[in-house]
């Protein structure tokens, strides 16, 4: 059937894939629209967020070479030889630090919508799933460098690993590589940076994405009581993904505008036998848990203070990503009240914490 | 009720058109510097491990040569022998760049008179330490200087 | 019986009564003798034999130590053959090898009856580990201990006339170590004009006078572990001779009516000389001989002293020869280089040193006013030092915080060396105390920080270039997001129009 050459490749195409049952399937997703439908956009943020990554990390590999005499002088040689090697290190950084608000941000207003709930709490345990990779990927990467800061604050955070009961000490070295932070760290990290981590992170974002998809957008409480006048929706294709990619474009501006008013500093390449600079600490996303476990004292009950305390980060954790099992059981009902003042008490604690460390 | 189809279909299709002309834009200001990037750079090491230090046709028996070896200077001498020797030119004293004194057939150090020998031997003068050796290589006309 | 019978028995009696007395009187009993008894030396005092006569002079004899106790045999018997019987432990006349092992009997390790009693330590294994044993080890014409200390009229140390006591211990050492000859066989290499040298010093002269305190050779080397000079554990090492000087020259109760400091020490321990031989362990650097004089120890004199600092600073001190100042200060008796740089507590050098007023020396003569034409020569030469220095730590800062932020400076931290090398330069090129000169050493430094300045420039004209390529890509994306915009909301109303229909 003669047509332009697009409409002729997908004329082709839809003999032989069903284009157009997917078409169809898509057609009838909606977005609810009311007030809190700006928190839809946070789950396409980190999205694509994770595709700038992956992108730019997949650039950043060419010229990185992982190994303690060559780590810090690759990525120095890529900021100030490779052409446009700055805008790609700078954004990278910059967009890991962005994700992983937006993760937050995305993960806490699911939370507050209850968008949990049935049928959805698979959904939100891959999304408990891939915020902690998220973490790990922060966590890894940070050290590739090979500066001081890196080698610092990694030295300090795979040492309060080892403060977990029982499995703390053999965790520190399975991450370490051996007894301290060196070559086998590196390439350690390095490996699971690039390689383990991706591959699961994609596996889980696939079902995460494939489960959304499948069950429709969580519609707020009292959707379906709601007069059919005042249910508004806008269709999911093109409207919400056409809105979706404007954001997109407006983030990846803002990527490029951090990365050229506050470029990341290469720093000084790590000499593992100089003393730690004063006042290290690790990266803002792990501070409220840092600051938190600095209140811990030393000894509780006989018990460690510092195992204790990431035990508790380690409960606290679970039930956080079981509450789509115990929300039900609250008696506040559907509104839930109980579960928000949780919920604020928590985001308020992080905050805090946060801005204490920082400061 | 009726379409007026000149206005907003043309309308429609300017901005179209518009939209199409500035996506192609962007993505050009995205693809140019990914473009760029996978250009190979110049070989500019800061810190490299071994540097062509001279070719063979300039040098002549009894002459030093300073070369930039990463940040720091290097000296390449051809002894009266023809044998090449590299070392570390910063001087161990107070890190001043060392100098071949054919007239004396050892290396001097201007600033307060140190002396080293071919071996690079502190033999006279302020500096505590001898100079760093530095290994030589041939390839065919190129002299390759390179850490030990 | 008849009285002629018993007028003879008893004549008879009478004589074997008188017999038996003067027998008993006369006869030597068959045992020892009362303990004490020195027969050896009686027998040969009473035959004037030189050694019994000196020996009676000697400390030991007065301690009760007979010549049995060292040369072996029997000091009870008065028969010579018993009491010089080989069979008794006698040895005769000793081999000087084995002199130390027999002064080693109460003068060594083991416990004897004269060791409690007068309180004596273990100088023969001292002796046998230093340098005098191991060349007695070597040769019986090496020390021992009767080389210095005599023999049979053994004095006390402190005695004046033991060859030992302060005021002779130094002909005594000289005695071999001043004769060629004899240390040619020991050590070839080692001077033999240490005396000839100590009689010239300060040491030497107040020794020569009776003073008892001035250090002789046993102060600085020790008296009988003599380890050589190259040996770390000798007081005299490199490293070592500072604090050796330290015992006496620190000490105000030691030097008490001298009137000299006695805190050089204390100063030479902070000054770059002391912190590179002491901290640093930098052989090079001068400890109190090298300025002093170790055998002739004498201060230099205020004219000598440009001559002994040039040693090692030969630069400063050749340039400081020909300039003003040389003649200037020799008319003043001002010694040269301690006039700024002090002597013992010597400060790092800094350009601080050069100015009109206080820290700098230069204020102690030279006048900040019309009168003195030379004022402005010295503010005009501070000033060329503090540019070139502020210059240096201006660029370097600035290069160090363009590199950390990715810039490519690596050019400009090259070329920045030939700065830190014309202030070396230049710090030298002061002691001319011309204005030219300095200015000559100064002047490739300034035109290097113009090309790192240049190059920073570069660099941040490279940062400005990313701003503007920034502004390129935010404003083809500000277009692309409004027609977007506008698209989707033409798609929403066309969409809504539909609806309504």
């Amino acid at each position: 059937m003669a047509g332009t050459p697009l409409a002729r490749v997908m004329g082709w195409l839809r003999e032989r894939l069903p284009i157009d049952a997917l078409e169809e399937f898509a057609s009838h997703k909606t977005v609810p629209k009311y007030r809190g439908s700006i928190w839809y956009y946070f789950g396409g943020v980190s999205l694509f967020l994770f595709i700038v990554q992956v992108t730019t990390g997949i650039l950043l590999i060419l010229y990185y070479q992982p190994g303690v005499q060559t780590a810090y002088e690759s990525v120095r040689f890529t900021v100030v030889h490779v052409r446009f090697g700055w805008l790609v290190r700078s954004i990278h950084t910059w967009s890991a630090n962005l994700m992983i608000f937006s993760v937050f941000v995305h993960m806490f207003s699911v939370y507050f919508t209850k968008a949990f709930r049935r049928p959805r709490e698979l959904t939100w345990l891959s999304g408990f799933v891939l915020l902690l990779l998220c973490l790990g990927f922060g966590f890894s990467g940070y050290l590739l460098p090979w500066n001081t800061l890196a080698y610092f604050a990694t030295k300090v955070g795979t040492a309060i690993t080892a403060t977990a009961p029982l499995v703390g000490p053999w965790l520190m070295q399975l991450l370490r590589g051996g007894k301290d932070v060196g070559a086998e760290t590196l390439t350690r990290f390095f490996g699971l940076h690039v390689a383990l981590m991706p591959a699961i992170f994609t596996a889980i974002l696939g079902i995460h994405l494939l489960l959304i998809q499948i069950q429709g957008m969580h519609e707020p409480h009292g959707w379906k009581d709601a007069p059919p006048a005042e249910r508004r929706t806008m269709p999911f294709f093109p409207n919400f993904i056409l809105r979706d990619l404007l954001l997109w474009l407006i983030v990846l501006n803002v990527l490029a505008i951090l990365a050229v008013m506050f470029p990341w500093e290469i720093g000084h390449k790590a000499d593992p036998n100089a003393p730690a600079p004063l006042g290290i600490k690790p990266e803002w996303y792990f501070l409220f848990m840092y600051q938190a476990l600095k209140y811990f004292p030393g000894k509780i009950l006989g018990l460690d203070g510092d195992a204790v305390g990431v035990l508790l980060f380690g409960l606290g954790g679970l039930l956080w990503a079981l509450v789509p099992f115990w929300d039900p059981r609250l008696p506040s009902g559907a509104r839930n009240r109980a579960l928000n003042w949780i919920g604020i008490v928590v985001v308020a604690a992080i905050l805090v914490l946060t801005g204490i460390g920082l400061s | 009720m009726g379409q007026d189809t000149s206005q907003p279909i043309s309308r429609r299709s300017f901005l179209n058109y518009l939209l199409g002309l500035s996506v192609v834009g962007w993505a050009g200001s995205v693809l140019f510097p990914i473009y760029e990037y996978f250009k190979i750079p110049p070989k500019r090491d800061d810190e490299p491990t071994s540097v062509v230090a001279a070719s063979l046709k300039s040098l002549k028996p009894n002459q030093g040569v300073i070369f930039k070896f990463g940040s720091h200077p290097g000296i390449l001498i051809m002894g009266i022998d023809g044998q090449l020797r590299a070392f570390s030119a910063v001087c161990t004293h107070l890190d001043c760049t060392v100098k071949y004194r054919p007239d004396l057939q050892k290396i001097h150090c201007a600033c307060h008179g140190g002396m080293y020998d071919l071996n690079g031997q502190n033999i006279s003068g302020p500096p505590p330490r001898p100079l760093t050796p530095y290994k030589v290589t041939q390839r065919g006309d190129d002299v390759i200087v390179s850490r030990t | 019986m008849s009285r002629r019978a018993l007028a003879t028995l008893l004549v008879a009696g009478a004589l074997a009564l008188l017999t038996s007395l003067l027998a008993a009187l006369i006869a030597v009993p068959a045992d020892a003798a009362p303990a004490g008894v020195d027969q050896c030396y009686t027998c040969h005092h009473d035959g004037d034999t030189p050694q019994a006569l000196a020996y009676t002079k000697d400390v030991h004899y007065q301690a009760g130590v007979t010549c049995a106790d060292c040369h072996g045999g029997d000091p009870t018997r008065e028969d010579k053959d018993e009491a010089m019987s080989p069979a008794r432990g006698y040895r005769g006349k000793l081999r000087k090898s084995d002199i130390p092992a027999v002064c080693g009997r109460c003068h060594g390790a083991g416990p004897s009856e004269f060791h409690a009693k007068f309180g004596l330590t273990d100088v023969a294994d001292s002796l046998a580990a230093g340098a005098h044993g191991e060349a007695l080890r070597e040769s019986e014409q090496g020390p021992q201990c009767v080389s210095c200390h005599g023999v049979h009229d053994i004095a006390h140390v402190e005695d004046p006339i033991s060859p030992v006591s302060p005021g002779r211990i130094a002909k005594t050492c000289a005695g071999c170590h001043a004769d060629a000859r004899y240390m040619r066989d020991f050590n070839p290499r080692l001077p033999v004009d240490q005396y000839a040298k100590y009689l010239t010093s300060v040491h030497g002269r107040l020794n020569a006078q009776g003073d008892p305190r001035p250090a002789t050779c046993v102060s600085c080397h020790s008296n009988h572990l003599i380890y050589p000079v190259k040996d770390p554990r000798s007081p005299v090492y490199a490293t070592r001779v500072p604090e050796t000087c330290a015992k006496c020259h620190s000490n105000p109760r030691t030097m008490a009516g001298y009137h000299i400091p006695t805190n050089q020490y204390e100063l030479y321990r902070k000054s770059p000389h002391g912190v590179a031989l002491l901290q640093h362990s930098d052989l090079n650097a001068p400890a109190c001989n090298s300025c002093h004089g170790n055998h002739g120890a004498a201060p230099p004199g205020a004219a000598e002293v440009v001559a002994v600092c040039a040693n090692c600073h030969q630069a400063n001190g050749e340039l400081f020869q020909r300039s003003a100042h040389r003649d200037a200060f020799a008319k003043r008796n001002l010694a040269g280089c301690v006039v700024c740089h002090g002597n013992h507590g010597i400060a790092p050098p800094s350009d601080d040193l050069v100015g009109l007023a206080a820290p700098a020396p230069c204020a102690r003569c030279h006048v900040d006013g019309p009168s003195d034409p030379n004022a402005g020569v010295i503010r005009h030469m501070r000033a060329l030092l503090d540019s070139l220095r502020t210059g240096q730590v201006n660029a370097d800062r600035m290069l160090d915080r363009a590199s950390q932020l990715g810039m490519d400076v690596a050019d400009a931290q090259y070329d920045l060396k030939d700065v830190h090398q014309a202030l070396v330069q230049s710090r030298v090129a002061i002691h001319s105390f011309k204005l030219n000169e300095l200015a000559d050493a100064i002047h490739p430094g300034i035109g290097v920080l113009a090309t790192a300045r240049k190059s920073a420039e570069d660099a941040i004209h490279d940062y400005y270039f990313r701003r503007q390529g920034l502004a390129v890509s935010t404003l083809i994306v500000t277009i692309v997001a409004v027609l977007l915009y506008l698209k989707i909301r033409e798609i929403e109303r066309r969409q809504r129009e539909r609806d309504e229909c």
